[in-house]
């Protein structure tokens, strides 16, 4: 079991996007997408990383990745 | 759908697993529940699996419940486990159409929302629908403007589920198809269909927000998202989601999202979903042919996730996967459609993006007397 490691996503402020992607990644964030329209990244951390990841100038928020499911029919 | 309920419950539980990890998953339930995955014949009375969604039924006593909610906590091949529900087939007389709606032109929903009288076509507005893709050998849409991008890893845009064809055809469909009714509200709009969720229907934030993103990119002026998770009340809504909301609305985007699909009325009121609960989202609810709200829709319980809005989503014709073609489906997910739809043509009359186009969708909105905690503002209208 993995349990460490989390999807997650994160949305930094207007602007500061190649910047705070550098720290993100030195902090420990492994990129999946760089989402440039809404100024938001997803990739996967490990949990305890993620602090870290939040104290980053330029990051709003990091969250958890849900997941959705159609109910089947 | 996650969240456990006080609901008409059959006793068995259901059990989703990991989508690339169902025998592993089934190994797990068995462990647990104390059967043989290999022996070849299971007692389908103690266990079913469906495969192709990667869902088991297991029939399990409380100790067996308590240790398979253990699994789900963890991060094994076992995710969610909830209580099997009485449901009804659509095909079902629950809800059924009264005399008075004639579908032999345009369905009930079009006529609703005042989609057959208004001049409006949504010709030069991009909508994008976010869901299971879209059924590229469809008869009906030959000739249509219709971007496709897929954002499941090893999927094509293809919709293997027909839920996203149903969506797409509701919100952008024909008028005048070779088979009547017709069922498309804007039916000149141009379709941006993005596949965020798999073949099976499942997906997550990554390849939701890579949907928006690639959607605000492309000036689409409506997102049209029939998907969510079902929350306990009190929930916070997604900062995310809400920045990313408010930043698309500023770019001329509005995210209009399905408010689920979990309570059980009378009886009981299931909060609105994520990411509908986002105060900068739209939250759709599911009316009736008879303007009464849908048992199943969600609602306004708390100050987070409150509704907005509500459209047609019982007995909803629309387009459907092939060899079906057409089916009648019910869901705020076939409610959302219809806003998205009423939203183009209103982008289209008026200009309005963003914010003026939620205020003018707002505001033109027929009032029903029904509580705005199940309906918000009303029954959207065609301008």
């Amino acid at each position: 079991m993995t349990s460490s490691v989390d999807q997650v996503m994160v949305s930094v402020a207007e602007g500061s996007l190649p910047k705070v992607l550098n720290d993100l990644r030195e902090a420990g964030l492994v990129v999946d997408t760089v989402l440039e329209a809404l100024g938001v990244i997803t990739g996967t951390a490990e949990v305890r990383a993620i602090p870290a990841l939040q104290s980053i100038p330029g990051v709003l928020d990091v969250e958890r990745q849900w997941r959705v499911q159609l109910p089947p029919y | 759908m996650t969240e456990p309920a006080e609901v008409e419950t059959t006793g068995r539980f259901l059990v989703l697993l990991q989508e690339d990890a169902v025998d592993e998953g089934v190994a797990e339930l068995g462990a647990i529940a104390g059967f043989d995955p290999n022996s070849g014949d299971l007692d389908t009375e103690q266990v079913q699996v469906f495969p192709e969604l990667g869902v088991a039924v297991v029939t399990a006593d409380p100790n067996v419940l308590r240790e398979l909610n253990g699994a789900a906590e963890g991060t094994g091949p076992v995710q969610i486990v909830e209580p099997e529900r009485v449901v009804h087939a659509f095909a079902a007389p629950v809800e059924e159409l009264e005399p008075s709606a004639d579908e032999s032109v345009t369905t009930w929903g079009l006529q609703a929302v005042g989609a057959d009288v208004s001049t409006a076509t949504g010709k030069g507005i991009k909508v994008a629908v976010l869901d299971t893709g879209w059924e590229q050998n469809h008869p009906d849409f030959t000739g249509r403007a219709i971007t496709t991008q897929s954002f499941i890893t090893g999927e094509s845009v293809q919709d293997g589920h027909g839920h996203g064809t149903h969506c797409i055809g509701t919100a952008c469909g024909p008028r005048k198809p070779s088979t009547l009714p017709g069922y498309g509200v804007a039916y000149e709009a141009e379709i941006f269909a993005g596949k965020v969720l798999s073949n099976a229907g499942s997906g997550s934030d990554g390849g939701i927000l890579a949907g928006i993103d690639w959607a605000v990119a492309n000036g689409c002026a409506i997102i049209s998202m029939s998907l969510g998770a079902d929350v306990p009340a009190g929930t916070p809504y997604s900062q995310i989601y809400e920045t990313v909301a408010q930043r698309a609305l500023a770019k001329g985007t509005l995210i209009i999202a399905a408010a689920g699909n979990a309570s059980s009325r009378p009886g009981r009121v299931a909060p609105v979903g994520h990411p509908a609960r986002c105060p900068s989202i739209i939250a759709v609810a599911a009316i009736d042919v008879n303007r009464a709200i849908a048992s199943f829709s969600s609602g306004t319980v708390d100050k987070i996730g409150q509704i907005d809005v509500a459209a047609p989503g019982v007995d909803v014709y629309s387009s459907f996967k092939l060899p079906e073609k057409y089916r009648r489906l019910r869901g705020t997910s076939m409610a959302t459609p219809h806003v998205s739809g009423v939203a183009a043509l209103i982008a289209e009359k008026t200009g309005a993006r963003g914010h003026e186009l939620w205020s003018r969708l707002a505001s033109t909105a027929l009032r029903l007397p029904l509580p705005s905690t199940d309906i918000g503002g009303g029954l959207v209208q065609a301008p």
